[in-house]
């Protein structure tokens, strides 16, 4: 069976305590100034509605494809999107990629990073501190291919009231999913791709067409010394006969 | 007389050669590997997963790749300290560049190449080419080409290198143009390196500049014939030739 993590989120439950906010903070050792996830204020029919978030886990993440080494990628084996810091340059390209805002830099570790759905936690068991910690249990965490869980109850239950948000010009298909109705809706930003990576892509097809031609080059090269036995080398080798 | 040799490369310089073609080749099969996205990957899927697979995944192939770069800089680093003479003549040859002698050659090399001295007069050209100094056009056109990219390659993988290192966000400008960077001096010297490898190793006219890499040393009557310019200026005066 195919697993996709996901978040399933009742933000009509949200108080705003930024309780998980912090207890992400804390079970993963975020640096100063940085969040891996938050609380965006917003309203609905007239009234203060709070919307709990982080990194949407998208089913086409644009980070991913900003990424050239491969360091972020979506792990078939739970549908998350990894980050590898072995792996990572810090070249930042995957920063402007999410329309969410989701990722920064760590200042310590010089590495993109962002939420995991607490990895660590979940190894032993446990479940993601934010969704631990919120005291109206507004997030609700699990696989959603699995019927048997929570997660996938939710998810199957309310097929036509589930919510993405969304920038219409680059939905990424995120897996974090807001029962009902949410607000606010309009913040997610166009995902851009840096200008050297979108150069990059352009020059790919060049590069290899450069490098092709000068290989068909060669081979021109090689069909005459095969055919004509050695072509000028051996004229030349006759000249010298003659000079010396 | 056509037995004598002429010395061409001292010890240095034979060391510096095969030390960047290992090199090179290594840092350009493992730096290709570094690319795991489809929209930037001239190799495919297989490449990546081969060297990641070899060597347990893709932080140790940047390990290796970057410890190897830092290896080819000190390389560099040594020779240049070493040979200082060696290394500003070989600037000097590859970098002066005479268009009245050069651009015909160069034009006129890659028809004689392939289509033959034939291929010349068919065009309406005459087959003999202008005379050569220590290098030919194609050597020096390849040489400006290496240095230019390895300089290019050296300033942005340092840049890559500091980045997980020591530099601070408002590096990442930097880092995303110095992969840009990175990437297309490799792609450019790897087209030129195609035909420097096939002069060299396979066809046969150069053969022996290819021993010279080993020897140090080309047959007199093989330097006046490539390298016309050099051996009158090493053999005292124009060659009973002409």
């Amino acid at each position: 069976m195919k697993t996709q993590l996901a978040m399933l989120v009742d933000s009509s439950k949200c108080i705003d305590c930024k309780a998980c906010m912090l207890s992400c903070k804390v079970a993963n050792a975020v640096p100063d100034g940085a969040w891996r996830n938050w609380i965006k204020p917003g309203a609905a029919q007239g009234r203060l509605h709070f919307q709990p978030g982080g990194c949407m886990h998208c089913d086409t993440p644009t980070c991913v494809q900003a990424c050239p080494t491969g360091a972020t990628f979506k792990d078939p084996a739970d549908g998350t999107v990894k980050i590898d810091r072995s792996l990572c340059i810090g070249c930042g390209n995957c920063i402007p990629a999410c329309p969410y805002g989701a990722r920064y830099r760590h200042p310590e570790l010089k590495v993109a990073d962002k939420c995991d759905f607490c990895a660590g936690r979940r190894a032993q068991g446990l479940q993601p501190a934010c969704v631990d910690t919120c005291p109206t249990k507004a997030r609700v965490f699990g696989n959603i291919a699995d019927p048997e869980s929570e997660a996938g109850r939710l998810y199957r239950e309310n097929q036509s009231r589930l919510v993405r948000v969304v920038n219409a010009r680059t939905d990424t298909k995120p897996n974090m999913f807001y029962l009902a109705a949410t607000a606010p809706l309009d913040w997610p930003v166009e995902a851009r791709m840096p200008s050297a990576m979108g150069l990059m892509a352009g020059a790919t097809p060049v590069l290899r067409g450069l490098v092709g031609l000068t290989g068909l080059g060669v081979l021109a090269m090689l069909g005459r010394q095969l055919v004509a036995g050695g072509g000028r080398g051996s004229e030349e080798s006759k000249e010298d006969a003659h000079v010396d | 007389m056509s037995t004598r040799s002429l010395t061409r490369h001292n010890r240095w310089d034979i060391f510096i050669h095969w030390f960047n073609a290992v090199l090179w080749l290594f840092l350009t099969a493992t730096g290709l590997a570094l690319i795991d996205n489809p929209a930037v990957n001239p190799l495919g899927q297989r490449w990546p997963d081969l060297w990641r697979g070899i060597l347990g995944g893709g932080g140790n192939l940047l390990v290796v790749h970057e410890v190897a770069g830092v290896v080819w800089v000190l390389g560099f680093v040594a020779y240049l300290a070493c040979n200082r003479r060696g290394a500003a003549f070989f600037l000097r040859e590859v970098f002066r560049v005479s268009p009245a002698r050069d651009i015909p050659w160069l034009l006129k090399k890659p028809v004689q190449m392939t289509l033959g001295e034939a291929g010349l007069r068919w065009l309406g050209q005459d087959p003999t080419l202008p005379p050569q100094g220590f290098y030919n056009m194609g050597q020096k056109a390849f040489a400006q080409a290496a240095v230019a990219g390895g300089v290019g390659l050296a300033l942005s993988g340092a840049a890559m290198l500091a980045s997980h290192l020591i530099l601070g966000p408002g590096a990442q400008l930097l880092v995303s143009w110095s992969i840009l960077v990175h990437y297309l001096c490799a792609g450019l010297v790897f087209a030129g390196l195609l035909v420097h490898v096939y002069m060299a190793a396979v066809a046969r006219e150069e053969r022996p500049g290819l021993f010279s890499m080993f020897t140090g040393t080309v047959p007199e009557d093989y330097a006046r014939h490539h390298h016309r310019l050099w051996f009158e200026e090493v053999a005292g005066g124009p060659s009973r030739k002409n």
